[in-house]
């Protein structure tokens, strides 16, 4: 014990100074990204930061779990979770699949070169269209007046509405989150499918498969991790989701963001801390999804290197 | 009759042709080699031999069985690839297992069957590793297991070292060959490296503008080139145009100077052009010894090539490569003097434009 | 081969409906403003509300800025870490990629409870609304110069320059400029498309803005809801074609954006 703390107290008590270079060296290069730290600290880091902190703090600010426990005790917040998991999920799976069948069928599925331009230049728009344009588009389709609506009415004689559909439901607003949601798998499916080497296929057949073969043990298992995580991202695109849902005339559909949002325009919890530990959960839930994506997204990398 | 036969077989996609009339009758257990340059026809002849194309017209059969039609996956071809084309997502046993698998053999009789495939390709132990923790030859050599595995009786292989860097190519081609030998498998072998076909084949098959040049072994590949194409892709050479002067005595000229040639000159008058080659280490310096076929000329640069040392001669307007082999006490000439070389009668070869039909 | 042609089809013209009908709606819904025929009346009284064209020009002069700022911040910062300090970029990455985890609203209620009252009161200011969006733009922005620095090598063409005796002004105006002008402009195109129908920072931070005027008569009128939304879609296809034209040479991966 003596002999193994002697060297250690040498390299603490006697750094002899000749011993040092003569000037430290600091890199000074890290000053570079200063600026783009500090706004990044300030207007991202800080203020998530603050919502953790707070959403332990009591009306006091005192340390305090009662928050979060009032999240599990809340009926409506813990419906709010579920309406806002339920679409995402939806969304996220039937729009993966959709769009992933899209981009399968301009990529592989022998169409003319044009079709493929004009869905991904499509896509761009599409992905990117959202919010209360989106919301009065729909209206204008599927809402109470909509072209759909009155063609189906005219034509099968049938009220949508009457029987129970309206667009201010999960189902509605899934429809209307789909028109963002695939155009984005398609966005990001479209370079993986194109990454599917001919080889691959050829290398199958040679060896007996066909087909259904390829697609099962090389294709599918290929494209699983960036399947996957693209789904996972449509998850967090619709969970973050706010200004289509409100756009419906807000509180229609209790979505946890719309909860957070009027909490924002007005303390209607009369409880700060709580509005806090709302927006931890939904960083949470969002964090959790984006080390998923991460990761898949790391396997598929390693794979189509 | 012949393991493996091409007959007549011709591909054009649209208005292009990229196989012409290509015949050939590949022997059991022989390895044959296509060679020639890039867009020559060579991968598209042998992607025809393994199914992914179909001919234009023509045959391909395999062992007696007429097979031109046949999808890729009911052909008893095993192919290796340029990419290596190695399933990412299966380790290597898994990918040398693959064809075993759709063919719904037993779980015993796959991991024996990996094994001994591990074994021939001196990697047993790798089974677990995936392709991409795998070097480059290391991949090949799988993938080359991989096609080995369900007993194919024709292999192909399409340019199999291209991507791999030159101390593995030498020795991988090496490692391939005798595997082969070991199998006696009937093997057809694409690549564009003339070194590489000529050491590694039985026989070789020169390709160039989707026509078959010249087929041979490899020695008569090199030594009698028919074709100026053939002796211009294969090693290096001095070609001429020269003129006959006396078809009896065999005796042409160029630049002024007259050469003796074996080869027959009886169809041609004195007058008539014909196209001559001469490898450079055919060439030597004219001695007391050597005095007949002499041609004169001026040294314009000396290459050390390692084994070989390259002198560049100028004869006139034309520059010939002369090969000398290395030794350090080689007492070379200094650039701008002038030189005599000399060659045999028989170095002289005749070369033929492409010929019209192969036989 | 036949079979899957059909499938493949089926699917691009199910997605093709997909993608037109709602368009297709809002116009016609757009155009039944005057009873029993259809007209034009829903954009005249679109453009004829001076609080469009008000709304409209805040939004751009938000986008405007939103643009400049977060180019001052990302290029260089990209470009330093291509440059000097590897070592960083998956953390620069990281932070770039954190308005993915952290949806709009949330952002906004941590900034308004952190800079919404004294000691550092920002709300007064248009301040945290344009921090908010450059924040937003990030993910775009980072990611379109990054791949753009990536393309061509920056560190051999940087030591190439300043070997030759280049000074900075130089190298950045001359050499590394003109090489990643077409990443630079596709991420503001992508920037200025979600700026100009940004509605969450906007509405719940009190600024005039397009999103939230198109909102408010959406609350208050039938059918010119549907005509605004029809300017704003043109807008976004406007920004996504001149990206795409842009961007012929480049990577698609830019285009991909994260709507709310």
């Amino acid at each position: 014990m003596v002999m193994d703390a002697k060297p250690d107290s040498h390299r603490t008590t006697g750094g002899a100074p000749s011993a040092r270079p003569p000037k430290s060296r600091i890199n000074w290069s890290w000053l570079g990204v200063v600026p783009f730290f500090a706004f990044a600290i300030m207007f991202l880091i800080l203020p998530s930061l603050s919502i953790f902190v707070r959403s332990f703090e009591g009306p006091e600010g005192q340390f305090t779990l009662d928050n979060i426990f009032a999240i599990f005790h809340g009926r409506d917040f813990i419906n709010a979770y579920r309406t806002s998991l339920t679409i995402s999920l939806i969304t996220a799976v039937s729009g993966g699949i959709f769009g992933f069948l899209l981009a399968y069928s301009v990529i592989l599925g022998g169409l003319p070169s044009v079709a493929r331009s004009f869905l991904l230049t499509f896509s761009g728009v599409a992905s990117n269209f959202a919010g209360v344009p989106l919301a009065f588009a729909f209206v204008a389709t599927i809402g109470n007046a909509g072209l759909v609506t009155r063609i189906i009415e005219n034509i099968l004689n049938v009220d949508i509405h009457a029987r129970g559909f309206t667009i201010y439901s999960i189902w509605g607003l899934s429809i209307v989150y789909m028109y963002f949601q695939f155009p984005l798998m398609v966005l990001i499916m479209a370079p993986a499918l194109d990454g599917l080497r001919r080889e691959w296929r050829e290398a199958c057949e040679n060896l007996g498969g066909t087909e259904l073969h390829y697609w099962r043990y090389v294709a599918l298992p290929i494209l699983m991790p960036t399947l996957l995580g693209t789904m996972i991202l449509l998850f967090g695109n619709a969970f973050g989701a706010y200004a289509t849902a409100y756009a419906f005339s807000g509180s229609f559909i209790n979505l946890i963001t719309i909860v957070i949002g009027a909490q924002i325009q007005g303390d209607v919890l009369y409880n700060p801390g709580l509005g806090n530990a709302l927006a931890l959960g939904m960083i949470v839930i969002m964090s959790l999804s984006m080390v998923g994506y991460l990761t898949l997204q790391r396997r598929a990398a390693r794979w189509l290197r | 009759m012949a393991f493996l036969e091409i007959n007549n077989v011709s591909k054009t996609f649209g208005k292009t042709t990229a196989v012409k009339d290509f015949n050939l009758k590949v022997e059991k257990g022989e390895l044959v080699s296509f060679l020639g340059p890039s867009g020559c026809g060579k991968t598209t002849t042998l992607r025809m031999v393994a199914g992914f194309e179909v001919p234009s017209s023509g045959e391909i059969i395999i062992d007696g069985k007429d097979v031109t039609y046949e999808p890729p996956n009911r052909r008893p071809v095993g192919m290796v690839f340029q990419s290596y084309a190695l399933f990412p997502n299966m380790n290597v046993a898994a990918n040398i297992g693959f064809g075993l698998k759709i063919a719904k053999r037993s779980r015993e009789e796959i991991n024996q069957r990996v094994n001994e495939m591990l074994e021939l390709i001196h990697m047993p132990g790798y089974g677990n590793r995936y392709p991409h923790q795998l070097s480059g030859g290391q991949q090949q050599r799988v993938a080359l297991a991989r096609a080995l595995a369900m007993h194919p009786e024709v292999l192909l292989l399409d340019e199999p070292l291209s991507a791999l860097d030159a101390k593995i190519r030498v020795s991988l081609r090496g490692e391939i060959r005798s595997i082969q030998r070991e199998l006696g498998i009937t093997t057809v072998y694409v690549t564009h490296d003339q070194e590489e076909a000529l050491s590694i084949s039985d026989r070789v098959v020169v390709m160039n503008n989707a026509q078959i040049e010249q087929i041979g072994p490899p020695f008569e590949i090199y030594n009698f080139p028919q074709t100026e194409f053939v002796a211009q892709f294969v090693g290096t050479l001095n070609a001429v145009n020269a003129e006959v002067v006396d078809p009896k005595a065999k005796i042409l000229k160029f630049e002024g100077q007259q050469l003796q040639t074996a080869f027959s000159l009886d169809k041609l008058h004195s007058g008539d052009k014909v196209m001559i080659a001469i490898r450079p280490e055919r060439l030597s310096f004219a001695s007391q010894e050597k005095k007949a076929n002499i041609l004169k000329g001026k040294v314009q640069n000396i290459t050390f090539l390692g084994a070989v040392v390259r002198i560049q001669i100028g004869i006139d307007s034309l520059n010939f490569y002369m090969d000398t082999f290395n030794n350090p006490y080689l007492a070379l000439p200094k650039i701008g003097e002038d030189v005599e070389i000399t060659c045999s009668a028989e170095a002289v070869l005749a070369l033929k434009e492409r010929k019209e039909s192969q036989g | 081969m036949k079979k899957v042609n059909i499938f493949a089809w089926f699917i691009f013209i199910l997605g093709i409906f997909y993608f037109f009908l709602p368009l297709f709606a809002t116009l016609e819904f757009s155009l039944r403003m005057k009873k029993g025929v259809y007209s034009f009346e829903a954009f005249r009284v679109a453009f004829e509300d001076p609080k469009f064209y008000q709304n409209f020009g805040y939004s751009f002069l938000w986008a405007v800025l939103t643009i400049i700022f977060s180019l001052l911040l990302v290029v260089p910062t990209a470009y330093w870490v291509h440059w000097k300090l590897q070592k960083i970029r998956p953390l620069v990455e990281f932070i770039t990629l954190m308005p993915f985890v952290t949806p709009a609203v949330v952002l906004v209620f941590g900034l308004i409870r952190l800079y919404g009252k004294p000691p550092l009161n920002l709300t007064p200011t248009p301040i945290p609304l344009i921090a908010g969006y450059i924040i937003l733009s990030f993910p775009y922005m980072y990611r379109s110069v990054d791949s753009g620095l990536r393309a061509i090598d920056i560190r051999t063409l940087t030591e190439a320059a300043l070997s030759m005796g280049a000074g900075w002004g130089t190298i950045i105006s001359q050499v590394i400029f003109p090489n990643i002008r077409v990443a630079i402009l596709s991420g503001v195109f992508l920037t200025f498309a979600i700026v100009m129908g940004e509605f969450t920072f906007a509405s719940l931070l009190s600024w005039p803005a397009f999103g939230p005027y198109m909102e408010e008569i959406g609350s208050m009128r039938a059918y010119t809801p549907q005509a605004l939304s029809l300017v704003s879609f043109g807008l976004t296809w406007f920004s996504m074609m001149i990206m795409q034209s842009l961007g012929r040479g480049a990577k698609g991966e830019e285009q991909i954006a994260v709507a709310h």
